[in-house]
Parts: structure tokens; sequence; C-alpha cells
């Protein structure tokens, strides 16, 4: 391995990953340019590098030079594209991390169904094997490994978070209780931003009658791993949480208000564990959702402020969730107003995909929240916006400060527990 | 053997076999790259998406259509209107009735090829301008891009160059052109009329399998 | 057809003929063939049809009309018309055996001034800032012209030239396989140019229309021979250039479409004067158009940017179109 040089190593991943799925899309490709219209970063700087499908070619011409069918032969003709070297692989770094936040807008427009941002995720193995990763992620990943959370929160900060929410709600939230039927797990932003989140959780779930746990060694749902692209890490975050449950005897894990978290063990986990899990993961929108239908968390008054929507591109687009958040919102708010383009082709807030952890990419994020920020100042007279992910949260604070736009942002979880009945 | 005959005969032949074995290899190559079993618990039909993906794209959303219908339009016009000449023009239903089929159908009149084969052509030469006029475009265009839509541009145009059907030298000129583009189709982007399937097709499996509702 | 209609299209033909064929009046109208020398020639053939009894007796019945009388049907019994013959004769001996000349010249003496004063250069170099000039769809909609308008040149040239240039030069068979090509293409590429014409119209008309400014560029001679003019998004060059396209093409659409689908007017003379009208427009268009494309590519730095980016450089901008860039950027083009 010594004796590779990264190029090789990045090229011999793209490899790997290229599956029958990417060689499909690679294959499909009629470079149309359509995805540039549905992405964020080209829309708000017009610059052509953003367009999606061009993002990925690298690991395409890796394809096609040692992996497609006809590839030796036309190699043998001297018509197999170059190789890719390490200058370009260093070129298109910010392409990969800063410019996509693996939102798949990008597929709904394309006429040929390509799967950009899957590919994007699957690309950034190759980047991340070569050591190509931009220093935000690098140390955010280095804080996992220290204290399981890409921000450093600690189980004592935790437990410091749980004690105060406990003596705001009265409602004991209990750690680590064996044989619980759900295991809630949060999202560092949560914890340290938007603490009230636990408390919404105790005051829901205390309503609905239904046996809850945290647990104090696996907290933590984001998955730097899955940002970053690097497999390992990613079933290593994943192994703690799967094994604390396994552990606690649950029968469900929660997964939170956060985007990324719920591919990763919704979706990815399984594969990542070889194995399918001893529970069952639900987000926390369903485990609402179902809970309003069963009729154990009934809707009080409603809050009547003109509120809107983000849709988180995770949960939403690529997670299915389309319907359960919104009837949420109507049980709770008398004046729910849709931004444009909501629900599934509803714009990224430009941070997700690990760029919000990236500082080098914060002014492109800025630009792309842009799109967002429009939206938004297209509701006449909007008060809140509800966004169910803590890391879209925050940047959406960031983005309406840049903006100087005026407005309340609010967690789902805690809308539905604020409007509670008899709350 | 005369010209027409060569490109009508032995050289048909060989490009067609080409194109037939060319393409087939290349799809299953593709499929046979193979991809790990999602063990994930499914909330939907990787197989029902994998239809739907494939219907669901035909149809442009309208949030992004406002931006991209010249695109769409160009792209349906040259396609539909390559198919129906490809499939009705009188002369290459003669031509498959007469070398590959042994029946056939009812042709276009001739005020119907005219009108069809200048849809097909505005098309075509929309999406090749706005190739090389976007600065998106230009970015990600190869040369195959280029050379594969001047390729099929030749195609058409020696097709229609041969509409008055009085000189066997422009029909032999158009079936080179045929042969050429067979046997090239296989290897290149031109792929994309069997891959589409593919790549629709699997995005709209794991969308299947989510459960989601596109 | 109203009387009118008739009077105006009868004159404009009786002009265009008298403008170019005075000598080809009917006093020197020749049979066809040689039947004047028929002992020098001996070959088969109309010459010979005659015996040797070849005189203007015989000729005169053989024709008639009133060559003056442009209105007046074809006598009965007459085998040639005379308004027709002059239509031949000018269409064959002036259009399609001189045509060419004209973008010929065109292209001569472009090249002599390209070769003397070569590439005009953005003479404060390039700022590397670029502006705005046409969207997407301005840009889609000119090449969409431009292809059309080369498919239709190319093919519409090679019919124009069949007989007096390619018949000697390839032979008749050879020409005869590139006529019927040519003529097939034309006639299929022909009704895109009105879409094209249209789209185009839609897409520029915005911003051609004659300023007082354009009297400046004129006095000024476009600043061709040194001095700087002032315009806005065109000058009056591009303004003339893109009427042009527009008026001539309309003529060029109605009588190529009259000649496409020849029963939509009975008038065999009516057809005879698009021929002419055609290929009139036609030598006009293509000659001026090697201009134009002289001017957007080699011929001036940062041009063809306008319409490949759809953005121009500033100094670009400063330079040729400073009322614009003012307008544009709301900054001074002095500076």
């Amino acid at each position: 391995m010594s004796d590779q040089s990264k190029a090789e190593i990045a090229v011999a991943k793209f490899l790997e990953h290229t599956d029958a799925e990417a060689a499909s899309f690679f294959e499909a490709c009629v470079h149309c340019g359509e995805c540039a219209q549905a992405c964020h970063f080209f829309l708000n700087t017009g610059d052509p590098k953003y367009t999606p499908t061009y993002k990925l070619r690298p690991m395409e011409r890796a394809y096609k030079r040692d992996k497609a069918p006809f590839a030796s032969l036309k190699k043998n003709l001297g018509l197999a594209p170059s190789k890719v070297t390490e200058e370009e692989l260093l070129e298109w770094e910010p392409l990969v991390y800063d410019a996509c936040n693996m939102c798949g807008r990008c597929t709904l427009v394309c006429p040929m169904g390509i799967d950009i941002a899957g590919t994007i995720r699957k690309m950034r193995e190759g980047y991340s094997a070569a050591g190509m990763v931009p220093e935000g992620l690098k140390s955010a990943a280095e804080y996992v490994k220290k204290t399981t959370s890409p921000m450093g929160v600690t189980i004592k900060a935790l437990k410091a978070q749980i004690a105060r929410q406990e003596k705001i709600t009265g409602i004991p939230i209990e750690v680590d209780k064996k044989g619980a039927d759900y295991m809630a797990i949060f999202s560092s932003m949560e914890i340290m931003g938007y603490p009230e989140v636990l408390g919404a959780y105790a005051k829901l779930f205390k309503k609905a009658g239904l046996s809850w746990t945290i647990s104090s060694t696996a907290y933590e749902a984001t998955n730097v791993g899955v940002q970053i692209g690097s497999g390992a890490l990613a079933k290593e975050i994943l192994e703690r949480v799967v094994n604390a449950a396994e552990a606690l005897e649950v029968k469900h894990v929660i997964s939170p208000e956060c985007g990324h978290a719920y591919g990763a063990i919704r979706w990815a986990g399984p594969n990542m564990m070889g194995r399918q899990f001893k529970f069952e993961v639900v987000h926390i929108i369903e485990v609402l959702d179902r809970l309003r239908r069963e009729g154990r968390i009934p809707a009080g008054t409603k809050d009547d402020r003109r509120m809107t929507l983000h849709d988180p591109c995770q949960i939403i687009r690529r997670g299915g969730l389309l319907k359960e958040p919104r009837s949420l919102m109507d049980d709770a708010c008398s004046d729910f107003v849709e931004m444009k383009g909501a629900g599934v082709t509803n714009f990224c807030c430009g941070g997700g995909g690990g760029v919000s952890a990236n500082p080098r990419a914060e002014d492109l994020k800025l630009a792309a929240f842009n799109s967002k920020a429009e939206q938004l100042r297209g509701i006449d007279g909007l008060q809140a916006v509800v966004v169910p992910c803590g890391n879209c949260r925050a940047v959406f604070e960031d983005g309406l400060d840049d903006q100087e736009l005026e407005l309340e942002v609010l967690g789902l979880s805690e809308l539905v527990a604020d409007t509670l009945e008899n709350s | 053997m005369g010209f027409l005959d060569f490109v009508e005969g032995p050289l048909f032949v060989i490009a067609a076999i080409t194109f037939v074995l060319g393409a087939l290899w290349r799809v299953i190559g593709i499929i046979r790259i193979g991809r790990k079993k999602d063990i994930s618990p499914p909330k939907g039909s990787a197989a029902a998406g994998f239809i739907k993906g494939n219907l669901r794209h035909f149809f442009p959303r309208g949030i992004f259509a406002r931006r991209t219908w010249l695109h769409i339009i160009g792209g349906y016009g040259f396609h539909i209107g390559l198919f129906v000449l490809v499939f009705f023009a009188a002369p290459h239903i003669a031509f498959l009735d007469d070398r590959i089929l042994g029946f056939g159908w009812q042709g276009m009149p001739r005020w119907a090829f005219v009108l069809v084969a200048d849809v097909a052509f505005a098309g075509l030469i929309v999406l090749w301008v706005r190739r090389i006029s976007d600065p998106v475009m230009r970015l990600i265009s190869d040369w195959e891009d280029h050379f594969g839509s001047w390729l099929t541009f030749l195609v058409m145009l020696t097709g229609c160059l041969a509409m008055q059907q009085s000189h066997d030298v422009l029909r032999a000129v158009h079936m080179l052109v045929i042969d050429v583009w067979l046997i090239y189709f296989p290897f290149s982007r031109l792929m994309h009329a069997f891959t589409f399937v593919l790549s629709r097709g699997n995005t709209g499996a794991t969308y299947g399998r989510k459960g989601m509702n596109l | 057809m109203s009387k009118f209609a008739q009077g105006a299209i009868a004159l404009l033909l009786l002009l265009v003929i008298a403008l170019f064929a005075t000598q080809t009046n009917a006093q020197n109208v020749r049979p066809p063939g040689d039947a004047v020398n028929l002992e020098s020639t001996g070959q088969p053939g109309p010459s010979n049809a005659l015996g040797d009894r070849s005189d203007s007796e015989i000729w005169d019945a053989f024709r008639g009309g009133d060559p003056n009388d442009l209105l007046a049907p074809r006598p009965d019994g007459v085998v040639l018309s005379t308004t027709g013959q002059h239509w031949r004769e000018f269409r064959e001996n002036y259009i399609n055996k001189y045509a060419l000349w004209l973008p010929a010249g065109v292209i001569v003496i472009l090249t002599l001034f390209h070769l003397i004063s070569g590439k005009m250069k953005i003479s404060a170099g390039r700022s590397g800032n670029m502006i705005p000039r046409f969207t997407l769809n301005a840009r889609v909609s000119h090449w969409f012209m431009a292809s059309i308008f080369i498919l239709l040149g190319l093919s519409g040239i090679t019919i124009m030239i069949a007989r007096p240039i390619l018949v000697p030069l390839l032979g008749s068979k050879v020409t005869s396989v590139l006529t019927s090509a040519a003529l097939q293409g034309h006639n299929l590429f022909g009704p895109l140019f009105v879409v094209a014409l249209l789209w185009m119209f839609i897409k520029f008309v915005r911003g051609n229309f004659f300023q007082i400014v354009d009297f400046k560029w004129i006095f000024k001679l476009g600043g061709f021979f040194g001095g700087h003019v002032s315009s806005r998004q065109f000058n009056f060059g591009e303004k003339s250039w893109f009427w042009m396209v527009i008026l001539v093409g309309i003529v060029m659409s109605a009588t190529g479409l009259a000649l496409e689908f020849p029963w939509i007017m009975e008038d065999i003379r009516l057809l005879q004067l698009s021929t002419i009208l055609h290929g009139i427009g036609a030598i006009a268009l293509i000659s001026v158009a090697i201009g134009h494309i002289y001017i957007g590519t080699i011929g001036m730095e940062g041009s063809i940017d306008s319409m490949l980016k759809g953005e121009v450089d500033e100094n670009w901008a400063k330079e040729h179109h400073d009322l614009w860039y003012e307008e544009v950027t709301g900054k001074s083009a002095k500076d």
C-alpha cells in the first residue's frame, strides 16, 4: 500500500465502489446539463464547475478507463480516457466536499434519473482513503473517536442538559433503562444547541405512555463517517449505537431530527454491519405521526403564527417521509403555508453532507442558502419556520442572520410538544 | 457487386450484428459488475420502484421545466421525430419488410414526413447549439457528445437528401452512414438509448425500497 | 387575387427584369439550340426539327405574347411565352452565372482588410470581468438560425450554380445527383427558416430599433477608420443586419414557401418572380453574413464570447457598446 500514490489509492477505491448501479449512472449520462438547474450551488454562483455531473468526473473517468465494458479494447486503441492524476483529484476535492450536500435534488431533474448524491457518497470513499479530506471534517472525525460526538459532546455534558430539561419539564428522563421500548439518539447540534428537544421528547412520550431511554454510551446519531466517506469510521460509529441498543434490549431506536443520521442508520446501517438489527429504526417524525394517529398524543390549541416547513433532504426527498411532517404541522399550527417548491423538490439548506462541518465551505454554504432565503421571502408575513433537522437548523440560523431575515426557527418535536392537548 | 448492394448487403449485416451484439455485451457487462444485496428492511418494493422510476422520469417536474423547457422541447422533438422517421418513413418500412421482417405496415404521407423531419432536425439542432453556447454545456461536453450528435445528424441528413429516390448513389450514401452509425453505437454514448433504463431503474428501485412516492 | 396585387407584382417583375436585362428584349430572343446556323452543326434535335425552313415566321408562331404586357395571358396556340423566356434568360445569364461574385468579392475585401489592419484587439486588453450580454435562449435562437442558414445556403448555392458552374466542372451526372440532394435538403430546411426567423425576431427585436446615436455611428463610419463611436446594446451595423435579416428573411420565406408549395399560387409569373427575388435575396444575405461571421469571429477580439458564453469582457463592452455598458452596470465607460 505504501508505495501507492494518493491518486492510485483513490482510483482503486473509486473502482471498488463503482457497482452496477454507479456504472449504470456513468453509462447513462448524456451530458445534458439539466442537473445544474437543480443545484443551489450552481444557481447561486453561476459557476459551471458546480454542475452536479461534473463533480463526478474523476470517478467516471476511472470507471471508463479501467472497469467499463470495452475498456480494455478502447485502451488498446488509445481511445480510453487518461489516468486520473493527483492534481486533478485535488482540484475536484472542493467540488466533492464543499459544493455538494448530497441533497439529491439533481436526480429529480435528470432525464436519466441518475443518483448523483449517492455517487458522490461513493466517490468520497476514494478521497477519504487517499487522505484528501477537508480539515474541518478531519477534526470532526477526531472528536468522534475521542468522545463519540463530532462536536466533542461528552456524556457529562449530555447529563447536565438532561438534568436541566428534567427541571424545566418536571419529567424524569431515565438513562440506560434496560428493556425500554424506545432508545433515543440525538445529534450533537441538538444536545448543545437545542436541548429543549430532550424536554419535548419527555413530554410527548409521557403523554403517550411510552417507555424510552437514552444510552450513556451511544447518544450520538450524527455519522461523520458517512459525511467524510469513510466506510470503516461510519461502521465504527454505527456499531456503538447498535451495540448499546441491543445491550439495552430496546425494540426501537429513534433517529432524531437530523438528516444524514436517519439514512445512515436506517438504510445504510444494516448493510454496513452486514446484518439486520434486533431492533427497528424509526424516525422521530414517524413515531410522532404514529402516536398521533393512534390518539396517544392528541393535539391541543394550535400555534397561530404564520409558519412554513423546511424539508430536510435526507428525511423527505431521500428518506420518504413526505406526508408525516405535514399532517403534524396541520395539527400544530393554524396558519401553515408551504413555500414554493416544497416537498420532494424543496431546496437544501446548503449545509448538509458535511458542508456545515467544513469551515472552508462557509461562504459557499451561505451563498447556497440564498435559494432558501428566496423561498422564505416569497411568503408574506412569515413568522416562523419549522426545520426538522438539527443541522439544517444551525445552518438556517447562520443563513437568516447573513440574509438579515428575522424569523423564528423551530424543531418539529418541540412544536408538537408545545401544542399538545392540555400542555 | 455495386456500392449500393455492398452497403445494403454485407456491410449492413456486419453493422447490424455489431450493433446488436455490442449493445448486448455492454448492457450485460454493466449488469454483471453486480452490487451488494441491500439487507436493510424495505418499506416498499424495489421492483415496482424500478418500473416507476423509468416511467416517472419521462415527465419533467413543473418547478424545473420553467428553467429547462427549451431542452425538454428540443429533446422530445428530436427523439420522437427520429423514432417516427425510423419506423414510419415509407422507404424504411420497405427496407425492413424486404430484408429483415418480411412484413410491412402503412408509411407516412410525404407531408407528414417533411413535418416530422423538420421537428426532428429542429430538436437535434437546438440540442447541439445549446451544447456549444452554454458555459455549463461547454464544460461538461466531450468529443463523444459532438461526434454522436453529428453522426446522427448525418444519418438524418443523408436520408432526407435521398428523399427524391431517383439516385442510387444518394441511397447508398445514406446506407453507408447508417452502417457507420450502427457500428459506432455500442461503443459510444449513443448507448444511453438502452442504459437509461438501468440508471432510472436503479434509482427508482432504491426509492421504491424506501417507500418513497415521488 | 385582386387586380391591385396583380398589377403590383407585374410592376415588380417588370422592374426587376428591366433593371438587369434591358438587352434581352423580344427582338433578340434566340430560339433554343442552334437553329440559326443549321449548316454548322447538323446534329439531331430541336435545331433540325425545323428542317431547312428556319425563319422568323416559324419562330414567331412558336412563341408569343406581348413582351410589354406582363399580365396578358399566353395566347392560344403559342408554345413559349415571352415573359417566361425573359425570366429564364435573366435567371440563367445573370443570377446563376454571376451570383457568386458578390460573396466572393466580400471574402476578398475582408481578406485584404484582415491582412492589412489585422484583428481588431480590445485596446485596453481583457479585464477578466465578464458582463452578461445574451441569455441562453437568445444564443440558442441565434445558433439555430445560423445552422439553418448555413444548411440552406449550401444547398441553395448548389442548386443555383448547378447549370452554369457544376455541369461544366463535374459533368451532368454528378450535378444531377447533387442538385437532387440539394433540392430535397433545401425544401426540408426551408420551413425551419421561417421558425428560426420568428424566434430570432422575438429574441432580438428589443434593442434593435434605430436611435439618434446611430446617426453619429454612420457619420463616423462605424469607427472602422478610427475615432470613437458610441452605441447602446446594438450599433448601427448590427441593427441594420438585424433588420436586413428580418425583412429580406420575410421575402425569402414568402418566395421560398411559394416555390416549395407551388399550388398555393396559381400564377406562374409569381413563381418566376419568386425565383428571382429568392436568388437576389439569398446572395445579399450570404454576402453580408460573411461580413457578420468575420467580425463575430476572427475579425474582432472578444466578440464570439457573447454568443458562446453569453457574456463579454468589460473592456470589450466599454469599447464597442459604451452606452449599453453604462446602462447595464451603472458605471461610467470612461473609467
